[in-house]
């Protein structure tokens, strides 16, 4: 099962296997990654499973930004950066195995 | 086109009326029978397709270019003669057109705006639950949830309508949704009087400042929104907020009531106050039927479909769907159901508003859940029949508190 490893803000990092076609943002919250809240369960409307995606080519592998995605990425607690996603619309793939993302920080 | 259907596969008769009062009091099982039935049922009565199985009915509100909601998203087509309706300019618009319109009141209503009013949620919920009688039999419809979203919910819009014009006025837009029928005649003929001064509260001048409609209309201004339409879009946002959060935190109650074991994990830890409202929506979401039109005869799920046709998507039905949710009749607050239930839609429509009916009830729950001991049925609980809403009426009770 392809891998994704989190860090959290407090440099501390979990690793987890995630099954395919599974959100980054569902797998934190199952394991009780208390960085990622994602309180609308991947509607688009609340922001608050907003991730760093550190590697250039697992961002350009994380899959496209959708209007909406880019429209709520401006309204992150955390200010928007090159490298940022929201984890519920990023599906993991075999591609995206050994992904690393940073927990934004905050992120309420 | 419809000659060369071959109608043997057209979607099968389902006679029944998800209308009739009967039907809107306990609809379960007219959403079994729309479940068992097939992907797709027609029903005669409205002229109408109808889903209740949760893949179909994600893919019906979610595929906008084979299923559009541009002929409206109730059950009369607000493109055809006699349509009585200005199409709403954010709900009954498709992408791509829709998504400028959804990105600029999305800006007015983001995460960050929503959470400023956290404090303010808060306070007025403890101040509420605080003064609250314990240990007396109530009707928490009327005493809890009414009073307290009827506050917070116009101050943040900031508008002043009178209070007592809401439920009415909700009412009627929940009925008129759906078909033509009595409950719909009879809430339009409540409502007249009202009707003719509800335009003036959704005025420019009459927005208060700091609410969301002055950044409305100051998203017009900007040119985010079509020249006229800022009033319109406050007016959108004021139906879909108020009817539905007293719907959904009235439902969590009658759950938490009917769940002593439930209650009590939420007692244990109040940050499952969260997950109890999204189950309780869950299980009986304030939408109760949406509709879209079909752009052209299709092949949909093996059914041949008709062009040019309502689909009536019953997100409750779909939102009980056994195929997608283990023991889907049980209120389990441990349960992961936000961003899967159908309560609030799927999309590129869905609720805009959701955060702050969250906000408004993990406010108002985590309030009672820290002041009261268990919550105690006294009564029956009576269903408000309305076209495509599903709320209470009254729901007697006793907060149980030593």
């Amino acid at each position: 099962m392809p891998k994704v490893t989190f860090i959290n803000p407090d440099e501390s990092r979990v690793e987890l296997d995630v099954p395919v076609g599974t959100s980054l943002m569902r797998a934190a919250t199952a394991h009780g990654i208390e960085g990622i809240v994602g309180d609308c369960g991947g509607g688009l409307t609340c922001a608050t499973c907003h991730v760093l995606v550190i590697d250039d080519a697992f961002l350009a592998k994380s899959g496209e930004v959708s209007a909406n995605e880019d429209q709520m990425l401006d309204f992150t607690a955390m200010g928007r950066m090159p490298n940022s996603r929201l984890s519920c619309q990023v599906v993991m793939s075999d591609d995206l195995d050994g992904i690393v993302v940073r927990i934004a920080d905050p992120q309420l | 086109m419809t000659e060369q259907l071959d109608m043997t596969r057209a979607p099968p008769v389902l006679d029944i009326d998800p209308f009739a009062v009967e039907n809107l009091r306990d609809p379960y099982p007219f959403y079994a029978a729309l479940r068992d039935t097939a992907p797709v049922v027609f029903i005669p009565a409205h002229n109408m397709y109808a889903v209740g199985r949760y893949e179909e009915t994600r893919t019906v509100m979610t595929d906008y270019a084979r299923f559009t909601s541009e002929g409206g998203i109730g059950l009369s087509d607000i493109r055809k003669p006699g349509a009585w309706r200005t199409p709403s300019p954010i709900t009954e618009v498709d992408p791509p057109r829709h998504t400028p319109i959804r990105g600029a009141l999305t800006k007015v209503l983001s995460p960050i705006v929503i959470r400023r009013w956290r404090e303010v949620f808060t306070e007025e919920a403890e101040r509420q639950a605080e003064a609250l009688p314990k240990n007396v039999d109530l009707d928490a419809v009327r005493d809890i949830v009414q009073p307290y979203v009827l506050k917070v919910f116009p101050d943040v819009l900031g508008i002043d309508m009178p209070r007592e014009y809401f439920l009415p006025l909700g009412e009627m837009n929940f009925n008129q949704l759906g078909p033509n029928n009595d409950l719909t005649k009879r809430s339009v003929a409540d409502s007249a009087s009202i009707l003719e001064k509800y335009a003036t509260y959704f005025d420019r001048s009459s927005m208060i400042p700091g609410g969301l409609g002055e950044q409305i209309y100051a998203a017009e201004d900007r040119g985010d929104f079509a020249p006229g339409t800022g009033g319109v879009q406050v007016r959108t946002f004021l139906r879909a907020g108020v009817d539905t959060t007293i719907s959904g935190i009235g439902w969590a109650l009658y759950y938490l009531a009917t769940n002593p074991d439930e209650w009590a994990k939420v007692k244990a830890d109040p940050s499952l106050a969260k997950n109890a409202f999204e189950e309780a929506i869950r299980l009986s979401g304030p939408a109760s039927c949406i509709f879209r039109t079909t752009v052209a005869d299709m092949e949909f799920s093996g059914l041949h479909l008709k062009g040019d046709t309502k689909v009536g998507c019953f997100l409750g039905a779909a939102s009980r769907d056994g195929r997608q949710f283990p023991e889907p009749d049980a209120f389990r607050v441990e349960r992961e159901s936000a961003g899967i239930h159908m309560a609030l839609g799927a999309g590129a429509h869905i609720c805009i508003g959701q955060n702050i009916a969250r906000l408004e009830a993990e406010c108002i729950l985590s309030a009672l859940v820290r002041r009261i001991d268990r919550i105690e049925l006294t009564g029956t609980p009576a269903v408000h029949p309305i076209n495509t809403l599903r709320t209470l009426e009254t729901l007697p009770l006793r907060l149980v508190a030593h």
